[in-house]
Formats: C-alpha cells, sequence, structure tokens
C-alpha cells in the first residue's frame, strides 16, 4: 500500500475563503451562524415548529454570503453551473494552484476527482421539478437537468479543470466527506491513481432546511457536546484536498502538508435509533482506522470530531470514540468546529480534516464555541470552550464523522 | 494482499420480471419491458413509453423495514439485496455483519419524493411536508435501507455517478475485497421511474417515440426505465471453503472522465476507451480475450456511434468478431441500475453460455455483431460490462469464468 | 414587435445563457462558431427564446437555427403567423 499524502488545499466557508482564513477564523472563535438570507424563511408559508418537545429550530444558518464567484473563478460561463458546484469549484482551484497541478500538468496526466456530497444539489433537482410541472415538460430547463444528477458537481469541476482520471461521487450524509478523503485514498494507495482531489461540498437552500427542520433534527443551541443542546444548524460550503501518493510527490518536488495513514468504515444498523448500537459503530471504525494506519490511541494527540449538537449524535460519537481510545480518551485535545461552522453535510469532512492540518500547523487548536458544560458522564475530558496553544504541536490526528443515518467513517492523518 | 473476488449471488428487479430466473429467461427471449407510462400522466409530453416495473409487491422481500417507509428505489433495492443473498444461500448469521457491508449506485436517489415535497409546496402546503422527506430522499438512504433490512454493519456507501453507478459500486466493492475490508460485499445499483427523470430525456429529446433500437440505423433515442440489481461478491477462497455456486470473478474494472460535457460524451470516445483499456489492464487481459460485450447501448444516435467508435479503437480487428449487445433494447434505460443489472447479465452469460440479444435492430449501424434479435449460445469466458455517465463518468467491468 | 426589439431580447437570452455581455454579441453571429455554444445551451436558448416570445414553436425549428440572423427571422415570421391568426380568428 503506497502512502498517500496531501499537497494542496482549498476552503470555502460562511467564515472564510481560503484554507489560511479559516484557521484564522477558527483560532478566533467566530461562527458561521448567522439569520437566514439565501431565502425567505418567513414567506415559505410554513410557520410550523412545534416538535412537541417544546424545541425551536434555528433560524441561523451558515451561509457563504456574499458569495461572487467570478472574483475567484474570472470571466468563463458559470451559467451551466448551480450554486453547488460553484462552490466547489473555488475550493478545487485553490487545491490545485496550491498543490503545483499545472493546467499542463493535467492535461499531461490524469488527475482525478472524489466528492463527498450529501445532495449534490437538491434544489437544482426540485427548480427542474418545478418549473416542468408549472410551464409544461416542453419548458424544462435543459441545463438544470445536467445538474440535477448527483454527481453533477464533480462532472463540471472535471470539465472545469480538465481533470480526466477516477471521477467519482460518495455520498453518505454529515460523513461523506470523509468517506470521499477514505475512497480517494485506497485509489492512490492501492495503484489506480497517482494523484485525485478529494473534498465535498454542499449549498444551503430551503429544500434541504424544510426537510432537515421538519424531522426535528434542527436546535437553537446547536453547541456540540453541550448538555443543553438540542439539534444542529445547517451550514454550506466546499472544501478539498489534493492527494497523491508519497513516490509522485517527491518526484515533482510537492510540498507535503500531511500524510493520510489510514481509515475505517462501519454501518449502525439501528440507524442510531439505538445508542449502544451507535456508539459501538463509531467505536469499530476508529478501531478499524487506527489498525489501517498501525496506531494506538495513545500515539494520537488530536480528535477532529463530527459532534454538531445532535443530543443523540454527539452522545454516540463521544461514548463510541471514548470506547476505542481507552484511557486516551480522558486528556486527547478535542476539537468539534461545526461549533463554528454549522453544519455543512458533505461538505463537513473536508472541513474536519483542514481544521487538523491548520492545528498540525500552529499547535493551536479551536474551542467548542458557547459551549458551557458537558453532560454527566461525559467521557472527552480534551474538550474546552476556549481556543487553546498546546505545549506541543500536534502530530497525529483521528478524524471521525457519523451520518444521523449510520454511517460511520475515521480517517488518521499525520503532519508532515 | 489482494484477494480475487467472484460473484456468488444475484438479486434483481427489473422491467421483464423479478429474480434471476425470471429475468434471464425474459432477456433471453427478447421480452419488452415497455408499456405506456402508468405512474404518471404523460399527456404533456410527445413520447408515452417507458420501461417500468409493474407488479411488483415488495412486502415479501422488505421483513426487517415497513416497505411503506421506503423511497421506491430503496424498495427495489431491498428486494433485490434479499434475493441476491438468498441465491447466494447465505443464511443471516453465516457472515460475521461487521465484516458485511454495502456499496451502491444510483442516478437520482428517490426523486419521487422531491415529487411530493413540490407538489405540497406549490399548492401553498409546505406546512404539510413531513419528517419523511429527510428520512426517504437522501440518496444515501438507499445503501443504508438495505444495510439496514439485513443487519449488515460494515462499510455502507453510496456512488451516485448516475448512469455508470452501478459498474462504480461493484468497482468499488471489489476494491473493499481484494483488500481484505470486507469478507462479503452487496453491490449494485437502483434507480426508480419519475416524472422528473422522464422530463430531463424528453427535453433533452432523448426518448425514442416508439422502439429503442440500440445500434439500428433508425434508432431515434432511449427510453427510461427502473430497477434495481445487487450482485453478492466475496472472496475467491470463501466461496470455495463454503462450497458456494460461483457465477463468475470480477476479474478488474477501469473508470475514466471524459471531462468534456456534461449531457454528451467525447466526441472520440476517448474516456470510454480508456475506461475499456484500464479494465482489461487491471484483469491482466487482452481485447481479444473477451468473449462477449455487454454494451451501454441506450439506443441514442450518438451513444451507439461513439461506443462503436470506441470498441473500434480498443478492440481492433478483435471488434467484428466480439458480440455486444443491449439489453436497454428490452429493459430500456434503468440509470443507476442498468450497469448492476448488466452485471447480472454478463455473471449469467459467464455461467450459462448464453448471451442477450440487441432485439429490434432491423439495420445494424455498424460492422460489430451486435447479437440481433436472438440470444445465442456463446461460450463466454470472459465478458466486459460497459456504462457511461451524465457527468462524463466512464466505467468498465469485466467478469471472467473461474476454471475449477 | 419590431426586429430590433427582437434582436435585443434575444441578445438579453443568449447572454444570460452564454455568460455574455449582450452588447459584445455581434448581431450577424452564428451560434456555435462565434459564440462557442454547446448543445445544452443552445437547447436552453431554444427553450427560453420560445417561452419569452410565447412561440409555442417544435424543437426540430429550433435545431435549423446556425445564426442569429435566423432566429430573429424565425421569431418575426412565428409572431406575424400568430398574430395574422388572430386578426383572421376576429
Amino acid at each position: 500500500m503506497r502512502r498517500v499524502v496531501i499537497t494542496g488545499t482549498g476552503a470555502l466557508a460562511p467564515i472564510a475563503d481560503s484554507p489560511a482564513g479559516l484557521h484564522a477564523a477558527l483560532r478566533e472563535g467566530r461562527s458561521a451562524l448567522k439569520s437566514i438570507e439565501l431565502f425567505p424563511l418567513d414567506a415559505l408559508n410554513w410557520n410550523g415548529i412545534n416538535h412537541g418537545n417544546g424545541v425551536n429550530p434555528s433560524r441561523l444558518a451558515g451561509e457563504v454570503r456574499p458569495f461572487e464567484p467570478r472574483e475567484y473563478l474570472g470571466d468563463r460561463n458559470l451559467r451551466p453551473v448551480d450554486r453547488t458546484a460553484r462552490l466547489l469549484l473555488v475550493a478545487a482551484q485553490q487545491a490545485l494552484e496550491g498543490s503545483g497541478w499545472t493546467a499542463e500538468m493535467r492535461a499531461a496526466r490524469e488527475v482525478g476527482l472524489v466528492l463527498g456530497t450529501m445532495f449534490c444539489s437538491v434544489r437544482t433537482i426540485a427548480e427542474f421539478d418545478r418549473r416542468a410541472v408549472q410551464l409544461g415538460p416542453s419548458y424544462a430547463s435543459p441545463l438544470d437537468f445536467a445538474n440535477s444528477v448527483i454527481n453533477a458537481a464533480a462532472g463540471q469541476a472535471a470539465i472545469w479543470n480538465n481533470l480526466r482520471g477516477i471521477n467519482s461521487t460518495i455520498t453518505g450524509g454529515e460523513a461523506s466527506g470523509l468517506l470521499a478523503l477514505a475512497y480517494a485514498m485506497d485509489l492512490i494507495g492501492h495503484g489506480r491513481a497517482e494523484a485525485v482531489l478529494a473534498g465535498g461540498a454542499e449549498e444551503l437552500c430551503f429544500e434541504s432546511y424544510l426537510g432537515h427542520e421538519r424531522a426535528g433534527r434542527l436546535g437553537e443551541r446547536p453547541i456540540p457536546f453541550d448538555a443543553q443542546r438540542d439539534g444542529f444548524a445547517l451550514a454550506e460550503g466546499a472544501a478539498a484536498l489534493m492527494l497523491e501518493s508519497a513516490e509522485g510527490a517527491a518526484a515533482r518536488g510537492a510540498r507535503v502538508l500531511a500524510t493520510l495513514r489510514g481509515h475505517g468504515e462501519t454501518f449502525d444498523p439501528s440507524a442510531g435509533e439505538d445508542e449502544g448500537a451507535a456508539a459501538e459503530a463509531v467505536a469499530r471504525a476508529v478501531h478499524l482506522a487506527l489498525e489501517d494506519a498501525e496506531v494506538e490511541p495513545q500515539d494520537l494527540d488530536l480528535l477532529v470530531l463530527s459532534a454538531n449538537g445532535s443530543v443523540q449524535g454527539d452522545r454516540a460519537e463521544a461514548r463510541g470514540v471514548a470506547q476505542a481510545l481507552g484511557p486516551r480518551a480522558a486528556d486527547i485535545p478535542v476539537v468539534a468546529p461545526k461549533a463554528q461552522l454549522g453544519e455543512a453535510l458533505g461538505a463537513s469532512g473536508a472541513f474536519q480534516a483542514l481544521t487538523a492540518l491548520g492545528a498540525f500547523d500552529e499547535g493551536v487548536v479551536p474551542g467548542v464555541t458557547g459551549l458551557e458544560a458537558t453532560e454527566e458522564g461525559f467521557p472527552l475530558g480534551g474538550v474546552s470552550s476556549s481556543t487553546r496553544r498546546l505545549d506541543r504541536r500536534p502530530r497525529l490526528a483521528l478524524l471521525h464523522a457519523a451520518s444521523t443515518d449510520g454511517q460511520c467513517c475515521a480517517v488518521v492523518v499525520e503532519a508532515a | 494482499m489482494s484477494h480475487r473476488v467472484v460473484v456468488t449471488g444475484l438479486g434483481a428487479v427489473t422491467p421483464v420480471g423479478a429474480g434471476k430466473e425470471e429475468v434471464w429467461d425474459h432477456l433471453l427471449a427478447g421480452q419488452s419491458g415497455f408499456a405506456p407510462v402508468e405512474s404518471f400522466d404523460t399527456g404533456k409530453f410527445s413520447t408515452h413509453l417507458g420501461a417500468e416495473v409493474r407488479g411488483f409487491d415488495p412486502a415479501p422481500w422488505v421483513r426487517t423495514l415497513d416497505p411503506a417507509r421506503l423511497g421506491r428505489a430503496s424498495q427495489l433495492a431491498v428486494a433485490a439485496a434479499r434475493m441476491a443473498l438468498e441465491d447466494a444461500g447465505i443464511a443471516p448469521g453465516e457472515v460475521s455483519p461487521e465484516r458485511a457491508g454495502v456499496a451502491m449506485g444510483t442516478t437520482s436517489g428517490e426523486p419521487r419524493e422531491v415529487e411530493k415535497f413540490n407538489d405540497r409546496f406549490l399548492a401553498g402546503a409546505a406546512g404539510s411536508v413531513g419528517a419523511e422527506f429527510i428520512t426517504l430522499y437522501p440518496c444515501h438512504m438507499i445503501a443504508a435501507h438495505v444495510a439496514r433490512e439485513l443487519g449488515l454493519a460494515g462499510v455502507c456507501t453510496m456512488i451516485p455517478t448516475a448512469c455508470a453507478a452501478g459498474n462504480y459500486a461493484i468497482a468499488h466493492g471489489l476494491d473493499l475485497l481484494r483488500r481484505g475490508r470486507a469478507d462479503v460485499m452487496l453491490a449494485g445499483g437502483a434507480d426508480a421511474f419519475s416524472r422528473i427523470t422522464y422530463s430531463g430525456f424528453h427535453r433533452l429529446g432523448a426518448i425514442a417515440p416508439e422502439r429503442c433500437q440500440p445500434f439500428d440505423k433508425n434508432r431515434k433515442g432511449m427510453i427510461p426505465g427502473e430497477g434495481a440489481a445487487i450482485l453478492v461478491l466475496e472472496p475467491l477462497e470463501r466461496a470455495r471453503a463454503r462450497g458456494a455456486r460461483i457465477y463468475a470473478e470480477v476479474a478488474g474494472y477501469g473508470l475514466s472522465c471524459d471531462a468534456h460535457h456534461m449531457t454528451a460524451a467525447h466526441p472520440e470516445g476517448d474516456g470510454a476507451a480508456r475506461a475499456m483499456e484500464g479494465a482489461l489492464g487491471d484483469a491482466g487481459l487482452k481485447p481479444e480475450d473477451v468473449s462477449y460485450v455487454s454494451a451501454h447501448g441506450t439506443g441514442t444516435p450518438t451513444n451507439d456511434r461513439l461506443e462503436t467508435l470506441a470498441v473500434l479503437r480498443v478492440f481492433g480487428d478483435a471488434a467484428p468478431r466480439t458480440p455486444m449487445s443491449s439489453v436497454k433494447s428490452m429493459i430500456g434505460h434503468t440509470m443507476g441500475a442498468a450497469s448492476a443489472i448488466e452485471a447480472l447479465v454478463c455473471s449469467l452469460a459467464v455461467a450459462t453460455g448464453w448471451i442477450p440479444p440487441t432485439m429490434n435492430l432491423e439495420e445494424p449501424d455498424g460492422d460489430l455483431d451486435y447479437v440481433p434479435n436472438q440470444a445465442r449460445r456463446h461460450d463466454v469466458r470472459v465478458a466486459m460490462n460497459n456504462a457511461y455517465a451524465f457527468g462524463g463518468n466512464n466505467a468498465s467491468v469485466i467478469f471472467r469464468r473461474v476454471e475449477a | 414587435m419590431s426586429n430590433v426589439e427582437i434582436l435585443d431580447k434575444i441578445k438579453h437570452i443568449i447572454g444570460n445563457i452564454a455568460g455574455l455581455d449582450p452588447k459584445r454579441i455581434g448581431d450577424a453571429d452564428s451560434l456555435r462558431d462565434d459564440l462557442k455554444l454547446d448543445s445544452l445551451s443552445l437547447l436552453e436558448i431554444g427553450v427560453d427564446v420560445d417561452l419569452a416570445f410565447k412561440l409555442n414553436l417544435p424543437d426540430e425549428r429550433y435545431k435549423e437555427i446556425q445564426t442569429l440572423p435566423q432566429m430573429v427571422s424565425l421569431v418575426h415570421e412565428r409572431l406575424g403567423e400568430l398574430s395574422g391568426v388572430q386578426a383572421g380568428a376576429m
């Protein structure tokens, strides 16, 4: 199995439009969550929200706003590209530039792309249908139809950047971004690809918002691990990481940011309904990743988790991670970036990876902004509400993400 | 470490029947799965045919979950999965759940859920959209439902690479098994018939008004369909150890991206050729080793022409004597299920020595042997399954006979 | 509607789909060669033109169009037909 390294990164988030900007924003405790402006909440002809538990969902979300794609992408025609793909194009471009994979190199060699996304664009497919229904099928939009398939953003990014290698899309809810990293890592590790851009993208739209709200998943206090948490807040964005073989990177003199050491994926057959089973699935994913990476819990010095304020999800993740790490769970520093970024669904896992890289670089671990107290019996000792500078820069991070519906993915990343 | 991987179980729900036996018998008999669309009103469309799955009751196959709480594609997928597992002779408890996983593909997931959402929204009743939208619509739920139904706790992934998704999922399952990350993988694809998908292809002018005629000079387009197919994949040693019936080995795969256009293939069949060559390379085979090609063969003027071109590029002199047929001539284009159903076809072609026809073929548009109108006995040692998708996603998977 | 008005409206539609400033579209431009429009964009333009002018023409008519002047002619002719029909019906 070949070593797989990261040679470039890109990020577009509500609080930053570059990886450096993201690290600074996380370090400073800035929050992505603001009043929703992308769609008119009140005009949605819905005044819902009573799940019967007295909880009101957050009317806040993390929007990439203002978003002027031409600022980043130049004058090429963006009309055929929908918002989800535009977010991805910005992040992808940064990662390609940062890694030094020039247009000439991409013309000569096959660079791949693996995208994690939960919906790609549910807005595009829904708008396509609304227009076809309201105006009749002759007036359906061909451009929207092309973007209604779930691999559309990955296809657009390939066309935009001449990426002719393996191109794939993977979905697993909130775990999609990490699943994409794992998938791409294996393609390179086992010699099926030389270089693959891996990441996640998700746009915020009212279809997603309404859907999540109706299912009771959104909360007004979307703070990871907080004893008073009541659900998550949605966000959008995109992040991309250029992955390639260590030998390939060395041969072209590329700067290595980090190494992907291993990964593990599991499923909770109770789909989150049984907390024990949910924690078990998390624990197994972590264990598989550690085994794959050939590291022990005590070797780890950072956890970047997917906790987002879900009452049960956060608890299952904490329990499962603690189960797998044993005594190390008591003091390993923990970051839960969704405290600031919100839940960006398919993009989240990629943001988690960038968070680890930022911590490697600066030795600074962002706090879980807004955390007041964890609940009784909370098993992870290294959670803090404020940003900390560690005595030593972390070198080995474990990333974990679980979807609300049962998919778990863990990835081990090592500093360069 | 690299295990050899084989197909030990097959399950499918298609426009020409459900279950491996029925589907295979009907395909060899040239049965048509086309009929006037029933699931929505095509009054405003200029075409009215579809390849829907008619009269299928998922209840006997969906035993753990409640079929009423699954989207259409999930119902088809879960049914196909259970059929495949039973066909493989794997009883519950025979495989450790943590070592059994699911890898599936789809084009649109559960588009009917978007339609329901919109119907309410457009009627001013957004408030009546329920919790079910987020528990049914996201396409990862299809794989999750299969895993949940069967109690599988390993990898559970959805690879929605549109009309090539089934092949991508099978390739992913192959990789996981080769590397020992699982002992059993259920791999395949599913898609549901919907007004969204139909409207889209209709708007592109891609739907044939009367017949689906892949590779025919007078072909006028594709006909949308729906379905699901799942293959049970496991390491060869494991299959032999438990005395499983082996259909074929999954010998290799090739994936590529045209990076050219969202809905039109590369004009020289470049990506398609690279996918085929990649698969042959992965399997350690040459083009002349291939006994049969299951074509993507949608019936559109462009696809069939470029696909023929790509095959000629890769196979050269061997092309005219390598039979290539398209079952889409019978089951239409079942989207993400297509290459999974066609993988089932390849597995059975290898196992039985029969190849299905390209139906409705009156005037072949090219010099290849498209197996016109009649199934044929053929010694299939190696079968290649090709699939091409929107976004320029190309995938070829090779199936090979396992010598005793 | 005058041909000038028709041309202007078509240029705005094309500009929107092609990501071009309508003022930079030449009156005699060819859709594929000069404006580099691909098949999907051409289809979208046909749909939007038909909707904007309420022409109700079949796809085949749009497939024949190669240039802007041809598009203007098509619209002008069709609008004439439609108003002629109305006049006749009165």
